[in-house]
């Protein structure tokens, strides 16, 4: 049924050629802070209207699909995750860099980016129906408890001390609080400045908080700003390789998180990341090294950010509710071609959704080409400009970035200021990370809480809306585990530390 | 070997900002519905718990491991007062005008020793490119209208 003939239809020379095209693009868009990829499929979607039905989605998912994978780039080369879906990149994506060891983690990016799109197309072409009724089980309460589970990775992202990472998960919480209240309409902490009635933009957020301090901190001495692999050359292709296979469950299991999270409406690649990237850092034996330069990480958010894209299209095609941002855009690029989106579609217009899924596939696999030459090129570059360029050509891009958003030029001015006040904490100690996860799940957590409480009151038994529900139940368990896995670790390195002491004390 | 824990003046002034910041918060959102305030409420509590937790730990042991790589602050703080002013001028003055000048001052203060002619010419020749060519690329393909200020 997923037939050879739609596989043919999407082979087509002008398919291929848009699909790498669209790849392309994506990449490099994907790559510019600031520039989503939301933003590379909405500003593309014109051109798509004079193709037919199929070649146009093909074009906008090797778009889409490019730009996930793209925003590793900016993250691994500059800390600055080019889309919100590669903050959680950045974690060990740029420490590997200074290591000397950015080249191996853009490969390792795009082994994995190519992996788990290849995972999220393939459920997408064969689980698409009874997947998208999962979609319609999570309620509010369930996001609420998604975004508590995405909260508690503020314990992995705690360098040196867990309260410094609460008080900035804290602050960051305060700052999605800022402007009009989603439920009820209350405008909160806005005071006389009008602009904040909007709230705080979270990508011109994550721009500055991650981009300014590392543009900052670049001028403070004449270092070089990145290692060169001088001893090293070539993608280091087969070290990423052996990397990925050594890493293999965690890029299965990874891979399948960001599936079902791109299937939750308005979830996306930045949680699915962010929750695969907890996720392998609980189960592994090298926890200590996540945040210091872990390949295992880098393979954990890029598969899960890339699964995204094939899961987010489940629910759209199947139910017409957009899983992600840049569905959305899709979703009325399919209206505009006269394609109903719903149950019927996979019947009846079954040669442009299977022609699609197969262009999907084809421009997954097409990313690790186009991946690995821009990344090897583009690590070359990165370390061969002069810092006295790099500088004030990243801080131009973070202008441009977080300007081009909403055309809004108080944006950027948010942008520099929280940018400014990251820097400062930092030299106090609070690591930007905490603060970027409070703002992006604040929003979904209080929406979540707000609307399960109002539920919970009209039904009369607001505790049991909370704990009562299987899938609430399954997310909470996932959460106490994460919480209490940690000390339970840290018990068992204590015990066998101290009986290695012994060992050590008893020998003459 | 690990790094000794010390006292960061800086972590506690920031502490006792965000305790100021919570109980600010928190009286604020008095103002607010009851669904409203409920998480503000939440959270401000928990900054101000937070703060002082780690006021009152800090003052019975030092806590802070990794120190700040200063370098040279007076370039820091000057790409910090060149950013903002860029930001802020963006509308009055012009995408551009701004953005050029605010390019060649960054230039100047990440470009560390002596400057020969040559390297000279290399940043002007890149200020043009990189601003022009970013320019055009937003204004013309992504139809993004920047401001144009002075220049309207």
């Amino acid at each position: 049924m997923f037939g050879i003939d739609f596989l043919l239809d999407a082979l087509t020379p002008l398919n291929l050629l848009l699909a790498l095209g669209g790849v392309i693009a994506g990449t490099v868009i994907g790559a510019l802070p600031g520039l989503s990829a939301t933003m590379a499929v909405a500003v593309l979607v014109p051109f798509t209207f004079v193709m037919s039905p199929a070649t146009a989605l093909i074009s906008l998912g090797a778009i889409y699909t490019g730009a996930i994978y793209g925003g590793a780039y900016s993250a691994i080369l500059l800390n600055t995750p080019g889309t919100p879906s590669s903050i959680a990149t950045t974690f060990d994506g740029y420490p590997m860099a200074k290591q000397g060891r950015g080249d191996l983690a853009l490969t390792l990016a795009c082994l994995a980016s190519v992996f788990g799109g290849l995972v999220g197309a393939i459920c997408l072409l064969m689980l698409s129906p009874p997947l998208a009724t999962i979609a319609l089980k999570f309620g509010p309460i369930e996001y609420f408890w998604l975004a508590i589970l995405g909260l508690t990775l503020i314990a992995a992202l705690s360098e040196g001390s867990l309260i410094k990472g609460l008080i900035g998960g804290g602050l960051g919480l305060l700052l999605s609080m800022v402007g009009i209240a989603e439920v009820g309409g209350d405008i909160r902490y806005v005071g006389e400045f009008q602009p904040l009635l909007g709230g705080i933009d979270v990508v011109g957020a994550l721009i500055g908080i991650y981009c300014i301090p590392v543009i900052i901190g670049l001028v403070a001495n004449p270092d070089p700003h990145l290692k060169s692999a001088s001893t090293r050359n070539g993608f280091r292709l087969a070290e990423a390789f052996g990397a990925l296979m050594r890493s293999k469950v965690n890029l299965v299991r990874s891979s399948l998180i960001g599936t079902v999270v791109g299937i939750l409406p308005g979830a996306g690649g930045s949680i699915a990341s962010l929750v695969a990237y907890s996720e392998a850092r609980r189960v592994s034996t090298r926890r200590d090294n996540f945040g210091n330069g872990e390949p295992d990480g880098i393979i954990a958010t890029e598969s899960a950010n890339n699964a995204t894209v094939g899961g987010g299209f489940i629910p759209t095609l199947v139910l017409g509710i957009p899983g992600t941002p840049p569905d959305a855009i899709m979703l009325g690029a399919l209206l505009v071609q006269g394609i109903r989106t719903g149950p019927t579609l996979f019947s009846e217009q079954s040669s442009i959704v299977y022609t699609f899924i197969w262009g999907l596939i084809i421009a997954t696999v097409l990313m690790l080409p186009v991946g690995l030459v821009i990344g090897r090129y583009a690590f070359k570059f990165i370390v061969g400009v002069p810092k006295a360029l790099l500088v004030p050509s990243v801080a131009f891009l973070t202008i441009l970035g977080s300007f081009a958003i909403h055309n809004n030029p108080h944006e950027v001015q948010q942008m520099v200021v929280l940018g400014i006040i990251a820097w400062g904490l930092a030299r106090a100690g609070f690591t930007p990370s905490p603060i970027v996860l409070g703002l992006i799940l604040g929003a979904i957590a209080e929406r979540g809480f707000v609307q399960g409480f109002l539920i919970g009151g009209a039904r009369g038994n607001v505790p049991q809306e909370f704990f009562g529900r299987p899938i609430a139940l399954g997310i909470i368990a996932f959460i106490v585990l994460g919480l209490l896995y940690p000390l339970i670790g840290a018990r068992r390195a204590r015990k066998a530390a101290a009986a290695t002491t012994n060992v050590t004390d008893r020998r003459p | 070997m690990s790094t000794p824990a010390y006292r960061n003046k800086a972590s506690l002034a920031a502490c006792v900002l965000f305790i100021v910041i919570g109980v600010t918060a928190f009286v604020a959102a008095d103002d607010f519905s009851m669904l409203g305030s409920v998480f503000p409420k939440t959270v401000s509590a928990l900054v101000v718990v937070f703060s002082c937790l780690w006021l009152l730990l800090s003052w019975i042991k030092p806590r802070d491991m990794v120190r700040a790589v200063d370098g040279s602050v007076l370039r820091q703080v000057a790409v910090g007062l060149i950013m903002l002013a860029w930001a802020f001028l963006l509308e009055p003055v012009g995408f551009l005008a701004c953005s050029v000048v605010a390019f060649a001052l960054l230039l100047v203060v990440a470009h560390y020793g002596s400057c020969s002619r040559r390297m000279l010419m290399l940043y002007a020749g890149a200020t043009v490119v990189v601003t022009g060519s970013l320019y055009l690329l937003f204004t013309l393909v992504l139809q993004v209208p920047l401001p144009t200020g002075m220049l309207r």
